[in-house]
């Protein structure tokens, strides 16, 4: 009888090796493109119930590792299709062929979230100062819409409006990148 | 990236005034700590400035490393499974018996997992009753192709629940040597579903009011088929669920179905008998 198990071989114990090693450096590969807590603690058991369930423990360590990204990466993607959908413009189309917005290979797979961290600053550094200021304030220093609003000299609207189009403007600059 | 629409040179907000503040729900619940909803971001356009608001709070979140109590948590959940799987393989090899005469049956990781395997106590067994084990017909092969691992073993018709206890749209804890789980009789249609949420193996609790089985961890809910039913595809069609502020953010396998019969009176499960 044929047997389709892909781990055909593997010893007791050796998947919790493969754990130890690579969780950390899993969950934030995927903390750095999902941003929360919650949804990459998701993300990543899923990741390691997939593995449990499929990964063959018997390969080499390279082959595993990029397994392992392999599936985080599906995962993230699978995520992220969520905010893809349209529901007012129909514009549904979009979604089905999306792909991670980042098929560089050098930016698969970072130890922790420095390439990202990397993309964040040259992207802010290239935008009109008030766009910059604001993502600054919100996003590095974390302040609320209201200290922000009160450092900028603006409104609390006109500050959630400001944050919008720098977001705005910022995405149209990262998409330029890739 | 390709096939983008094109951009309005003109910012935005004058489409959808709203917009910003709209947005700003997902910029909050994600500085928060918490999790953002995607029924807070419009199209495409916000979709890409979700990502980016996603990457900048990560790249300078002070506190991007994962909790402890997660890894402990979720490492315990790793070695039960793989435990699991290897403690149901031992018997290995299984000659296929050609006479039907015993339960030799194939099992697959898939759902070996999807029972739920939590615990360190019978986990083989906890398996078998959740899903898998169930009768063989004489005469027929019990050898089920649809699996990966042989395994022996032997179980029971236990009742667990009297017809007269389960009115239409209740539902009846149950609990064996082998798994826990409950009877539900669904108009008329009588099932047993196992009590172990699909996504992390937390236990349900049925809401009578909601006459949905509810998982205390994520919020998962389940219908009386089993089936997930506070999704994102249920609650596009239904434009909501129960109070629920937003959706289920992931789609879930269904719960177990343990083979149920119904003798009289009696509602009895199919259950692994205890080692």
């Amino acid at each position: 009888m044929a047997d389709d198990n892909p781990r055909p071989a593997d010893q007791p114990g050796r998947f919790e090796e493969i754990y130890d090693e690579h969780v950390v450096p899993i969950y934030r590969f995927i903390h750095a493109r999902v941003g929360n807590r919650p949804d990459a603690e998701d993300l990543t058991a899923q990741v390691f119930m997939r593995a449990v369930e499929q990964l063959d423990t018997t390969r080499e360590p390279g082959q595993i590792a990029s397994w392992l990204y392999r599936v985080s990466q599906n995962a993230i993607a699978d995520y992220w299709r969520a905010f893809y959908r349209l529901p007012v413009i129909g514009t549904e189309q979009v979604a089905p062929g999306w792909e991670p917005a980042e098929p560089n290979a050098a930016r698969e797979r970072p130890s922790d979230g420095e390439p990202s961290t990397a993309r964040v600053k040259s992207l802010l550094a290239r935008l009109p100062e008030r766009y910059r200021i604001v993502l600054e304030l919100r996003f590095l220093q974390r302040l609320s819409v209201a200290e922000t609003a009160q450092r900028m000299g603006v409104s609390h609207g006109n500050a959630k409006i400001l944050q919008y189009r720098a977001l705005r403007r910022a995405a149209l600059l990262g998409d330029a990148d890739d | 990236m390709t096939d983008r629409p094109e951009h309005d040179p003109q910012p935005d907000a004058q489409a959808d005034p709203g917009a910003p503040e709209r947005f700003e729900r997902y910029v909050d619940a994600l500085l928060a700590g918490g999790r953002p909803s995607p029924d807070d971001i419009a199209g495409r356009d916000e979709a890409e400035m979700a990502r980016l608001a996603a990457e900048m709070s990560a790249a300078v979140d002070p506190d991007a490393g994962p909790d402890p109590a997660f890894l402990e948590q979720l490492r315990a959940r790793m070695r039960d499974a793989d435990r699991g799987i290897a403690a149901a393989r031992e018997p290995l090899p299984l000659r296929p018996a050609t006479g039907g005469d015993r339960g030799v049956i194939r099992l697959s990781r898939r759902q070996l997992l999807q029972g739920g395997l939590i615990g360190a106590a019978g986990i083989a067994a906890g398996a078998l009753g959740a899903s898998v084990l169930r009768p063989t017909e004489p005469g027929r092969d019990p050898i089920w192709s649809d699996g990966t691992a042989l395994i022996s073993g032997e179980g029971e018709w236990v009742q667990v629940a009297s017809t007269g206890d389960l009115p239409e749209g209740s539902a009846l804890r149950f609990s064996t040597a082998a798994f826990d789980g409950y009877v539900v009789n669904d108009a008329g249609e009588i099932r047993a579903l196992s009590s172990v949420c699909t996504h992390m193996g937390c236990t349900l609790r049925w809401r009578s009011g909601w006459k949905d089985f509810r998982c205390p961890c994520h919020g998962a809910s389940f219908d009386l088929k089993g089936q997930l039913a506070n999704g994102r595809s249920r609650w596009r069609q239904t434009g909501g669920y129960a109070n629920d502020e937003r959706a289920y953010p992931i789609e879930l396998p269904d719960l177990i179905r343990p083979a149920v019969k119904v003798d009289g009176e009696r509602i009895l499960v199919w259950t692994a008998k205890q080692a």
